[in-house]
């Protein structure tokens, strides 16, 4: 019986419908509410990071609102909102136009792409006492199987000890060595000589002998391995190690 | 004529004698009165066989009776002994015996083949059957061509339940009558060392034996410096190059070192962060025990023969000297002055009253002696570079490393040489090149180790005491500055 | 004698002690003149290195290694290293020389000779050649040197006392003969001889191998080789104990040095 309602129920509102419908269309259809004014588009964009380097990437992103038409110069058409990732090899401003009902926004964003990577930011320019030692400190060198300071030698002797009596807070050592030829114990010696005979130099020309070690190094730990003159005169040294 | 020979032979003096019998006429002219003259004088004849009776009772007398007697001499030609050496035979069939016997067998041939005292027969002249027991010993075999050998070493080895057991005997197959020289016997845990020190000691008792009461050295050992592990640490080895194992773990550099003479301890020279200080090293502590630093550069240690003194050199006055302090290291005091670098002391052996060293005083290091409180310097060499000096065990020797000719821009091959103390004269040891420094001395005076780079990387070498029997012990790495121990 | 003569011809003594006189004299000086010119030494410098100098030369003492081998003379046994030996051998010190003539025999006068020669102590000198070639000489002489067993020489009775030790313990002999050599530092006798008679030295020899009681029974006549040669001996502290199947205390030793340089 359920059933029967349900068409009867269908039949009667149809029927009421149309009338109403009929009753409608005879009577003047209201009028259409009246377009509200359209309202201005709006648009921002931003370019993240603002400035990269050739061949890095930047986020161009944009906000409009109330556009239908959003462009960028440069990459035309896009979306009302969005963002894009840019890599251009030049500066650039991106222009943004939105247009819609109410008119047309703009809106730029300037990207700059730097050509050379930045220069590194240089170093404090401070300089340390170990660099001014090493820059101005010269080796002294010596004579075969000979401790004594020979004559083309004195003129380093003089300059380190000028160098050392300007900067008094400096302590070092003296490192005695020897060429390869030659006996152990011998050249361990032979080196303590070399490096007191330096030592002694220093003190003669004013350098507090506080501030000096010696340790001799024999041909333990030679500067070069050759078997050749050009070499053993390079081992032959009194060799100065800042030691602050 | 018979009076006149009576008067001739009571004479004691030959040359009267003789310028008698020379000057016969005059006898002749004076015949006559001399007979009557001296038979009146000297009596009769009983009173010179008195005389001859006289003087055999005093010869007789002088006999020891019940008392071995030798005799012999000088200039008889006193050669090496030429030895067959046996490889000894297995005595069980343990499965064990065969690589205990190639130990055993290669350890004793090498020992006595190097001890320069004997002079071994080639095993290819062997005969084929070699006796394991004395009853299997051949004689005729042995002492005829082609071993010709005077001395016979046999023996047999076998292991039972883990046990070694080896016996060894020295027969003079010259004497069939009783040719046992030796008879011994070693007993021990089966294991490749104990085969080793086996035949070690039974090759020192044949040298024992053999070389007129010197001892052998086939247990002794030498202390050494090695790079291989990246620093020079002092390390160990048996007197033939085999068993080498390090002794210090410094991470540094330790150089010379020097054992005492009780086997005790090493002394070497170690750097430090403020120089180079003497060390000791306790090989009965297997550690480092302390020694005072001294300061400056300390270099060389030396012990005296009785172990109560160190020699060393030091810088700590400012010019590197010879010192000598007690061994643990207090009471030093400079036993050399003047200028120049003194340094690689070195006692006489013999008599600690004498100490070798090398000095720069002159220019190019020379060698010198002195007396222990520094008086009685004496140069020994005057030309070249000269180091490293060792003295024998008799006192008699020293040996040392010497570049004869030496100066600016020569490579520089130094040598070893042996110079007799007494007379300054030298012999040339070494003769193939290269650089051969640092030699030492072995306890029988016989044997001299050395490093040497001669192959090119510096090693230990071996060698007799007249240069001879040259033989390379390290292989690995860079080794030097070799040690031998007093016993 | 002479004066007894002369006493004795009472009559005829002016002449005769004039012939007598003269011609003693005359043997005086053929005596003086004998001695001087006849047997001077050319002496020979001390190779000059008392001044401080190293003199390079064959060493004078003896490193302690006994000789090398004669070469065998079997040419089967022949063991010659050939010619890949690359070691050269410092050339070998020459051996002490074999002066075996009559004048190193002991001297004895020569009236014991007559009485006495079944008696004499005199070692019978060694045959020139010392060097026994190899394989041949027997139980006795082994080539690694020779000694004077007293039974087999033939010489004084004692020595037949003295037992069989030589025989028996050759190798201990022959050890005592290198230790003695090995130390004998003949740099220690006058330069200025160079022939000498030989000196022979006993000594014993204690159970430990101690030697003892050493003196010098025959001198040479050059007190410094005398005392060289005693010297030798002392220097040894031990020649290694005694054979342990010798039942003896000790062992005497009669040990000879024959010096030339």
């Amino acid at each position: 019986m359920k059933y029967r309602l349900k068409w009867l129920f269908l039949i009667v509102g149809l029927s009421a419908l149309l009338a109403l419908g009929a009753c409608k269309k005879k009577a003047a259809p209201p009028p259409p509410p009246p377009p509200p004014p359209p309202a201005s588009p709006t648009a921002s964009i931003s370019v993240n990071p603002s400035s990269i380097q050739a061949g890095q990437s930047a986020s161009l992103t944009w906000q409009t609102s109330n556009a239908t038409d959003v462009s960028i110069d440069g990459i035309g058409a896009v979306q009302p909102n969005g963002s894009q990732s840019v890599s251009p090899t030049d500066s650039t401003t991106y222009h943004l136009t939105a247009k819609g009902a109410g008119g047309s926004q703009e809106a730029t964003a300037r990207l700059t792409v730097t050509q050379a990577p930045p220069p590194p930011p240089p170093p404090a320019p401070t300089v340390t006492d170990e660099d001014l030692f090493a820059q101005n400190i010269k080796d002294v060198y010596f004579d075969y199987d000979k401790s004594d300071v020979r004559g083309d030698q004195q003129s380093s002797i003089q300059a380190d000890a000028q160098f050392l009596n300007q900067h008094p807070s400096m302590n070092f050592t003296i490192e005695g060595h020897c060429d390869e030829r030659g006996s152990t114990d011998y050249n361990l010696a032979l080196g303590d000589q070399r490096a007191s005979a330096v030592k002694n130099a220093l003190t003669a020309a004013g350098v507090n002998a506080s501030r000096i070690k010696t340790i001799s190094y024999g041909k333990e730990k030679p500067f070069c391995s050759e078997s050749n003159e050009a070499c053993w005169q390079q081992n032959r040294r009194g060799h100065f190690l800042y030691t602050k | 004529m018979k009076s006149t020979e009576t008067t001739a032979n009571s004479l004691q003096s030959a040359a009267y004698r003789n310028t008698i019998l020379m000057y016969p006429k005059l006898l002749l002219s004076r015949m006559d009165e001399a007979d009557r003259t001296s038979s009146r004088w000297c009596g009769s004849k009983p009173l010179v066989r008195a005389l001859v009776f006289l003087c055999i009772y005093c010869l007789l007398s002088t006999v020891l009776l019940a008392q071995d007697w030798i005799k012999t001499g000088t200039g008889l030609g006193v050669e090496k002994v030429r030895m067959a050496v046996a490889d000894f035979k297995p005595a069980t069939a343990d499965p064990q015996n065969t690589a205990l016997l190639k130990t055993f067998n290669d350890t004793l041939w090498n020992d006595l083949d190097v001890s320069g005292v004997v002079e071994l027969v080639s095993k290819s002249f062997y005969p084929l059957q070699v006796p394991g027991q004395p009853p299997e010993v051949n004689f005729m075999a042995w002492n005829a061509p082609p071993p010709n050998a005077a001395m016979l070493a046999f023996g047999n080895l076998g292991v039972t339940n883990g046990r070694l057991t080896v016996q060894g005997w020295l027969y003079d197959v010259k004497n069939t009558q009783s040719p046992q020289v030796l008879g011994k016997q070693y007993a021990d845990t089966a294991s490749d060392p104990a085969a080793r020190l086996m035949a070690h000691k039974f090759a020192d008792e044949i040298i024992a034996r053999l070389g007129g009461g010197v001892e052998g050295i086939a247990e002794t050992q030498i202390y050494f410096v090695s790079d291989r592990t990246g620093h020079k640490e002092i390390w160990a080895m048996d007197y033939d190059g085999s068993n080498q194992h390090q002794l210090t773990h410094l991470g540094s550099i330790a150089l010379s070192p020097r054992i005492s003479p009780d086997g005790s301890r090493i002394a070497f020279s170690g750097l430090t962060k403020n120089g180079w200080e003497i060390m000791m090293y306790s090989l009965e502590l297997s550690r480092m025990v302390s020694f005072p630093h001294m300061g400056g550069t300390n270099l060389s240690p030396a012990w005296s023969a009785d172990g109560t003194k160190l020699a060393f050199s030091s810088s700590r006055a400012g010019d590197p000297a010879i010192y000598v302090a007690d061994n643990s290291g207090s009471g030093a005091r400079r036993v050399t002055t003047g200028k120049g670098p003194d340094v690689s002391p070195v006692f006489n052996r013999k008599t600690d009253g004498q100490i070798a060293f090398v000095s720069g005083r002159t220019g190019l290091p020379q060698i010198y002696t002195m007396g222990v409180d520094g008086t009685n310097l004496l140069k020994l060499t005057d030309q070249g570079y000269a180091v490293s000096p060792n003295w024998s065990p008799n006192g008699q020797f020293l040996t040392f490393a010497w570049v004869r000719k030496y100066g600016p821009g020569d490579p520089g091959a130094s040598d070893i040489y042996l110079m007799d103390i007494a007379s300054k004269q030298w012999v040339q040891l070494t003769h193939d090149g290269g650089r051969n420094d640092f030699p030492s001395w072995s306890p029988d005076g016989r044997h001299i180790v050395f490093q040497s780079n001669r192959t090119g990387s510096l090693e230990i070498w071996s060698m007799l005491a007249d240069g001879s029997k040259v033989q390379q012990l390290t292989f690995t790495g860079h080794n030097s500055q070799p040690n031998w121990s007093w016993k | 004698m002479a004066s007894a003569e002369i006493y004795f011809e009472h009559d005829r003594w002016g002449r005769a002690l004039a012939w007598s006189a003269g011609f003693h004299v005359g043997i005086m000086l053929a005596l003086l003149v004998y001695a001087t010119f006849v047997n001077r030494h050319t002496g020979e410098g001390w190779g000059a290195g008392g001044g401080g100098e190293a003199i390079g030369a064959t060493l004078v003492s003896t490193v302690p290694l006994p000789a090398n081998p004669a070469p065998a003379q079997n040419v089967l046994a022949n063991e010659s290293k050939g010619l890949t030996q690359s070691q050269p051998k410092i050339e070998e010190k020459a051996p002490d020389a074999i002066e075996i003539q009559g004048k190193n025999a002991k001297v004895k006068p020569k009236k014991k000779q007559e009485t006495a020669s079944t008696k004499q102590a005199q070692p019978e000198p060694e045959p020139e050649d010392n060097r026994v070639a190899f394989g041949e000489g027997g139980p006795v002489s082994g080539p690694y040197g020779t000694f004077s067993a007293a039974g087999a020489k033939g010489g004084f009775g004692f020595t037949g006392g003295g037992g069989d030790f030589g025989t028996r313990f050759q190798y201990y002999v022959r050890g005592v003969q290198q230790r003695i050599s090995e130390n004998w530092l003949k740099y220690e006798v006058d330069p200025r001889i160079t022939n000498a008679q030989r000196v022979y030295v006993t000594f014993d020899i204690a159970r430990d191998g101690h030697p003892s009681n050493v003196r010098v029974e025959q001198s040479s006549g050059v007190p410094s080789l005398d005392q060289s040669a005693q010297r030798a001996v002392q220097r040894v502290d031990s020649f290694g104990s005694l054979p342990s199947e010798y039942s003896g205390s000790k062992v005497s030793v009669e040990f000879w040095f024959d010096y030339k340089r």
